[in-house]
């Protein structure tokens, strides 16, 4: 019995540490690349959810209402980062501001056209069984899905033009416009690709956390955290970031309270930052 | 086929360069001599467009460059700055690769060409560059500069901390692709003898504007000034 306790709480964080993975990868995208913090991540990841609940309402299947989100939340990231964005570069304070403002209008936009209360879609009923103990199978699958998402990310950034160009823009930016990267495009694309990877976190967790205006600012605080202790080296970082501070939380909260999980999450968090205060990763030699 | 007219400027309100003009004819190698302090970094950074000009502009082929540093790289301005600056966390084979690629030349040919070019890069070939020592990434900043297969290329300090076996090599490189592909060469130093390998003709600044013009022979000759750029 205690083994299969063990398992199964092993399991369930690891699933949601992966959850939280994935709700930040496109912010560790964003602020790895161009060095740009998005407030308005979590409503990102709300539209995305809310365009995969519409396109199911409309009779679309789920698993194809995924990619009409990534699309849907791309585009409006290029039109913000031309609109808005671009216009703030190396002012991180100020972009912080203007995403923050940004969130609250998507916020308000989403009340006028959804209210605030919305139906879920009902999770996919599928369950593993660990002795005596019983795991809804979706949320496992997120592991996987985490998984895909980093590697996805890992193989656009170290295998294609566009993520070398994105890598030599952030690591040495005047370097870069001088061996001839114009910066602005991959800027746009990288900003796009931020949202459409948040869009594709909220379409793909819809069965787990039900589309709602005010969702985004569950996300945005963890994932925020997440992303500042993991540091330069964004993705390796941000992935042991989710594992360790996403999963300890977890592990805490089944053997104490939600609130003794919550509580880890913040101290560890701030115990990390004052050791490493440029991130976990200030020091490493890795390419991601 | 480069000009620099009428340079004036610096960072900020602070002007270091005052009203430099200088120019670099086809397939030719300058060298820009002069202590330290006296502008030559600067002026290559406003020859490149990372900092704004005050006033004076660049011709590239007798049409005036355009403002973006990248679109000047695009004309074939190649760029080798002083402290060498390669992308730290990308490996030598990426740093050669984003550089052609950001100018629509081919990345692996690019590569495989710097290889030929720089034996002594291939055992580093997936080191990541911030591991390299100081005159491999010496070596490898003028590798992602000749990536961009540039028609002009400004150096700033090349032998700067390089260990003497590195120069030599770097000396060697330069001359050939100055000679075999008629590379125009741009080359700021202090290094006297390394610029008397290279170069035929020498602008000499002092105090943020141009004292004087030369050419190798009268350098050479001149013991009086090169005992003042020397600073002996």
């Amino acid at each position: 019995m205690e083994i299969d306790y063990l398992a199964t709480v092993l399991l369930s964080s690891l699933s949601s540490a992966s959850i939280l993975l994935i709700a930040t990868i496109g912010l560790a995208v964003v602020f790895g690349l161009m060095g740009v913090i998005n407030l308005a991540h979590g409503e990102f990841l709300m539209i995305g959810a809310y365009t995969a609940l519409t396109t199911t309402q409309w009779g679309v299947p789920y698993a194809l209402s995924i990619p009409i989100a990534v699309v849907v939340t791309m585009t409006i990231g290029a039109t913000v980062e031309i609109l808005i964005i671009s216009r703030l570069y190396g002012r991180l304070f100020d972009t912080m501001l203007a995403t923050w403002g940004l969130s609250i209008a998507f916020y308000q936009l989403a009340v006028l056209i959804f209210g605030t209360v919305t139906p879920g879609i009902g999770m996919p009923r599928y369950s593993l069984r660990i002795g005596d103990y019983s795991l809804a199978g979706y949320p496992l699958l997120m592991i996987a899905v985490a998984a895909l998402m980093a590697l996805f990310v890992y193989a656009l950034m170290t295998r294609t033009a566009y993520g070398r160009k994105a890598r030599a823009a952030i690591q040495v930016p005047e370097m870069a416009q001088a061996i001839g990267i114009d910066s602005s495009r991959v800027n746009t694309l990288t900003f796009a690709i931020g949202c459409g990877l948040a869009g594709f976190a909220g379409a793909v967790l819809l069965p787990i956390v039900p589309a709602t205006p005010s969702m985004g600012f569950a996300f945005v605080i963890k994932a925020f955290l997440t992303v500042v202790v993991a540091g330069p080296v964004t993705l390796t970082g941000s992935v042991l970031a989710a594992i360790g501070l996403g999963g300890g939380a977890s592990i805490t909260a089944s053997f104490l309270t939600s609130v003794a999980g919550d509580a880890f999450f913040f101290l560890i968090t701030a115990l990390l930052l004052w050791l490493f205060p440029m991130g976990i990763s200030a020091t490493w030699r890795r390419k991601m | 086929m480069f000009r620099i007219v009428n340079a004036t400027g610096g960072y900020g309100k602070t002007v270091i360069i005052r009203d430099v003009s200088l120019h670099v004819d086809a397939g030719e190698a300058v060298a820009l001599l002069g202590r330290n302090g006296v502008g030559k970094s600067t002026l290559m950074r406003f020859a490149t467009g990372l900092i704004p000009a005050g006033s004076g502009h660049v011709e590239i082929d007798s049409v005036r460059a355009p403002v973006s540093p990248s679109r000047r790289a695009k004309l074939g301005l190649g760029y080798v700055p002083q402290g060498r600056f390669v992308f730290p966390r990308m490996t030598v084979i990426e740093n050669i690769a984003v550089a052609a690629e950001a100018n629509g030349h081919n990345g692996s040919e690019a590569v495989d060409a710097t290889m030929a070019d720089f034996p002594m890069l291939k055992p580093k070939a997936s080191d990541l560059a911030g591991g390299l020592s100081g005159g491999q990434q010496q070596v490898l900043a003028l590798a992602r500069a000749l990536a961009v297969q540039p028609r002009i290329l400004l150096l700033d300090e090349p032998t700067e901390g390089v260990q003497p076996s590195i120069i030599d090599e770097i000396a060697g490189v330069l001359k050939r692709i100055n000679r075999d592909r008629g590379i125009a060469i741009l080359v700021a130093e202090q290094d006297l003898d390394f610029c008397l390998s290279i170069a035929t003709r020498a602008y000499v600044m002092e105090k943020g504007a141009i004292r004087l013009e030369t050419d190798r022979d009268r350098l050479k000759a001149d013991k009086q000034l090169q005992q003042e750029l020397l600073g002996v």
